[in-house]
């Protein structure tokens, strides 16, 4: 469903993202974890289209995203890390505007945004301004609304920033739901746990190159550390990694 | 005191540092011929000013007996202007700088006391208010010092004085907005304050234009003229800090040095009296009226659901991007103002051509009346651009950090800027046509003239619109904290120049033919064919440019706008 192909991304001599192949099958969640300025924040950009890449490919659903980037974006729920929204709307009118640009039937929107709105603990506020809202629930509107539109692909940058407990649960069960439903899921976070509790598989960044790919169990093999948790085993890999010695 | 000075010094640092290393940062390379552009510019204006301020003070010189009567109520003038202009840019850089910018959160989280921050930004946002205003009214002072031959005392003096009038606003501006926003939020209180300012300009304007100035040169009213000399010489307030500032540079330009010296503590006193009592005020309020700007605000209109109803019909993304610019716009009540003055900048245009004395002239009328349209059309056409600058040009801007959204929709970004394109055209269109319309009834020009320029201005408003949103795309600051204020920028710089360029060439192309067209319709003759031809090819030139104006500058922008970083 999403394949990257020597994906690399340089700026000013500086190499982000270095020749990163990937796939991530369909209705599977993947885990994008790695130390702070590792590339993760990059290639989420480069996957949501936000960013052009230096060279290589990104193809979601077999659409190559720099050849038909609206077609392919049509296909993807994109959650950045930041929830920078226009602050004169209400949530029901982002609603509104998200639904709009990916063509939701006007017909379909109301039940869908009320639903959406439910489930995302914001129809209380839906009429009001958005720059009332609280960091987490602008985060929860962004996820309300990248869902709205039944993407085949979801590119989450750091999902559970800024949310509180109950909303984490509830987004961890609605990305297992989607999952399920056959939507892939391609996050990056630094909550190691969180990783560990959803994602199929997990990717290991570090200085722009993909060092580990697998699951839990694999990556705890690939470490020596087969009793260790997820932190050791990034640990490991991230500060003894083949990478990180060379 | 040292701690005083310690923790001031280390709050200002922070603010003080981009200023001092701007074009040392990777996002800033390449900002050296930027700073020289705009430099120049700013210089250019400055020897400007200098140059008017210099030739009207000498024909002043020249005068016998009321010259310098003119000259020092001229200068009174300027410093009363001055001050409300520094009291008035002072209450929107403090209600910025001390309750709504980014940063004071963490200011405000750092383990310095209350008024120490406040004091530190207090110097900030003065400096923010005061330095434009003394930059650009130094030339004029320069000009009365050469003119009346001043001593190196007088620019000390006045250098002074000037400080001190920027302290006194700012102090008593300062006053004012920490009283406001105990009892309005900052955020709604900018927006009171930048209404009630544009309200109050626009109705001293309109008072102004409306009593007709240019009867003052008219010799049937020379009576009125004598009495208004006469008036020149009533005292103004001794209350005013304005008035301090011009007793200290009026003893200066005079040679007194001494009485100079002691206008100028009067109004230093003053504002060291200010500041003192400002921080007094400061401990007790400022925190306060802080902890107040941190609550939610509350929408003031609640039911519109008409911008979705009555763009219905438009495809979904167009109608995505159109409700959501109008209802931003609507929102954002710092935008109203700006409708204000479009309103008055129509009354006014409009009603300078109703009060043109055509009767009087010493040229043929129908001849005068065609003339003039045509110059309305270069007119309405710079109107138009001023317009689009402040409204087209930043609208890519105003998407602020919220353009990721943009960027990740299935939406290229060619369509995004044509629907911006299109939400902008047809608004300025009408105003454009309305503005034309209207003088060229009230100049009763010829059908053909009518019909000239309101296809001329028809086919080069997509072209300037197209121009401001192109350029907007090309040079856009999603992180300013007012991105209306991007026209200021080296973009909007380009922007205008663009746009002189544009409509003067289109004039140019147009004046010939349209002056044989004309006489030749005046007359009753028939067109030679080499007119026509002539005719033709300005004609299609003009059309070929406009075509060009509206697709070279959204291409600009979109390529430019699909390498950004963001």
């Amino acid at each position: 469903m999403i394949e990257l192909t020597q994906l690399t991304k340089s700026y000013n001599g500086f190499t982000a993202v270095d020749r990163l192949t990937l796939r991530v099958g369909q209705g599977e969640i993947f885990g994008f974890i790695g130390p702070n300025g590792a590339g993760k924040t990059t290639t989420i950009k480069m996957l949501g289209g936000v960013l052009a890449p230096t060279s290589g490919s990104v193809a979601v659903g077999g659409i190559d995203l720099q050849a038909e980037p609206e077609r392919a974006k049509r296909k993807i729920g994109f959650i950045p890390d930041r929830p920078y929204l226009y602050e004169k709307l209400t949530g029901l009118e982002f609603l509104r505007f998200t639904a709009d640009i990916y063509g939701v039937p006007v017909s379909e929107f109301q039940p869908k945004a009320t639903a959406t709105l439910e489930m995302f603990g914001l129809s209380d506020w839906s009429n009001e301004l958005i720059e009332s809202y609280s960091h987490g629930m602008k985060q929860r509107l962004i996820m309300a609304s990248a869902v709205l539109h039944d993407p085949e692909v979801l590119i989450v940058d750091e999902p559970m920033v800024g949310l509180d407990p109950l909303a984490i649960i509830m987004v961890k069960k609605l990305f297992r739901k989607l999952a399920a439903d056959g939507v892939t899921i391609f996050m990056s976070t630094h909550t190691l746990t969180v990783a560990e509790d959803i994602c199929d598989r997990i990717g290991i960044i570090t200085r722009g190159r993909l060092i580990a790919d697998g699951t839990a169990a694999d990556l705890r093999r690939e470490a020596n550390a087969t009793e260790a948790d997820l932190e050791q085993v990034f640990l490991n890999l991230t500060t003894n990694g083949p990478v990180a010695e060379s | 005191m040292n701690g005083l000075c310690a923790d001031i010094g280390m709050l200002l640092w922070p603010r003080l540092l981009p200023v001092l290393r701007r074009g040392r940062s990777r996002s800033s390379r390449g900002g050296g011929t930027r700073l020289a552009v705009l430099g120049g510019v700013g210089a250019a204006f400055w020897c400007g000013l200098f140059t008017v301020a210099w030739r009207v003070l000498r024909y002043f010189k020249g005068i016998e007996d009321i010259g310098d009567i003119l000259a020092f109520k001229l200068l009174s003038m300027i410093l009363i202007v001055c001050f409300a202009l520094l009291l008035f840019s002072s209450i929107l850089t403090c209600l910025s700088t001390l309750y709504l910018s980014r940063d004071l959160l963490l200011v405000h989280s750092t383990p310095v006391a209350s008024h120490r921050v406040f004091l530190a930004r207090w110097i900030d946002s003065t400096a923010d208010s005061g330095w434009m205003v003394i930059l650009f009214t130094l030339p004029v002072f320069l000009a009365y010092g050469i003119v009346f031959a001043a001593g190196p005392g007088y620019y000390a003096a006045t250098l002074l004085s000037l400080i001190v009038l920027a302290a006194s606003a700012s102090a008593l501006s300062a006053l004012g907005v920490m009283a406001g926003v105990m009892l309005v939020p900052a955020g709604r209180m900018r927006s009171i304050v930048v209404i009630l300012g544009v309200l109050l300009f626009v109705t001293l304007y309109l008072a102004i234009r409306l009593s007709r100035p240019e009867q003052l040169v008219n010799p049937e009213v020379f009576d009125t003229v004598m009495a208004y000399v006469a008036s020149l010489q009533a005292p103004v307030s001794p209350l005013l800090p304005s008035t301090w500032a011009y007793d200290s540079i009026q003893s200066a330009l005079a040679g007194f040095t001494a009485k100079s010296l002691f206008h100028t503590a009067l109004g230093a006193s003053f504002a060291v009296t200010l500041i003192c009592v400002l921080t007094l005020a400061a401990d007790a309020l400022y925190f306060k009226g802080f902890s107040r700007t941190q609550t939610a605000s509350v929408r003031l209109i609640r039911r519109d659901g008409i911008s979705e109803r009555l763009f219905r019909f438009l495809p979904g993304p167009a109608r995505s991007f159109t409700v959501k610019e109008i209802k931003t716009f609507l929102r954002d009540q710092t935008q109203w103002s700006q409708l204000f003055l479009i309103a008055a900048l129509v009354v006014i245009y409009i009603y300078n051509f109703a009060a043109l004395p055509l009767e009087r002239s010493p040229i043929q009328t129908a001849y005068l009346q065609n003339l003039l349209s045509f110059l309305n059309m270069a007119l309405a056409l710079f109107v138009l651009a001023a317009v689009t600058a402040r409204f087209a040009y930043p609208a890519v801007s105003l998407e602020r950090e919220a353009f990721w959204l943009v960027k990740t929709s299935p939406v290229s970004l060619r369509t995004f800027l044509r629907i911006k394109f299109f939400i902008y055209y047809l608004p300025l269109l009408v105003l454009t046509e309305v503005l034309i319309v209207a003088t060229n009834l009230l100049l009763q020009v010829t059908p053909l003239m009518m019909a000239l320029s309101t296809v001329t201005v028809f086919f080069v408003v997509p072209g300037i619109v197209a121009m401001g949103i192109g350029l907007g795309a090309a040079f856009p600051d999603f992180k300013a904290e007012n991105p209306a204020q991007a026209v200021t920028s080296f973009g909007g710089l380009v922007f205008m120049i663009a746009c002189a360029l544009y409509i003067g060439v289109v004039v140019l192309l147009e004046a010939g033919p349209v002056y044989w067209i004309f006489m030749a319709d005046l007359h009753g003759s028939a067109l030679s064919p080499a007119v026509r031809l002539w005719a033709a090819s300005s004609f299609a030139a003009a059309f070929a440019l406009s075509i060009l104006a509206v697709v070279l500058p959204l291409r600009f922008g979109e390529k430019r706008l699909s390498r950004m970083t963001i």
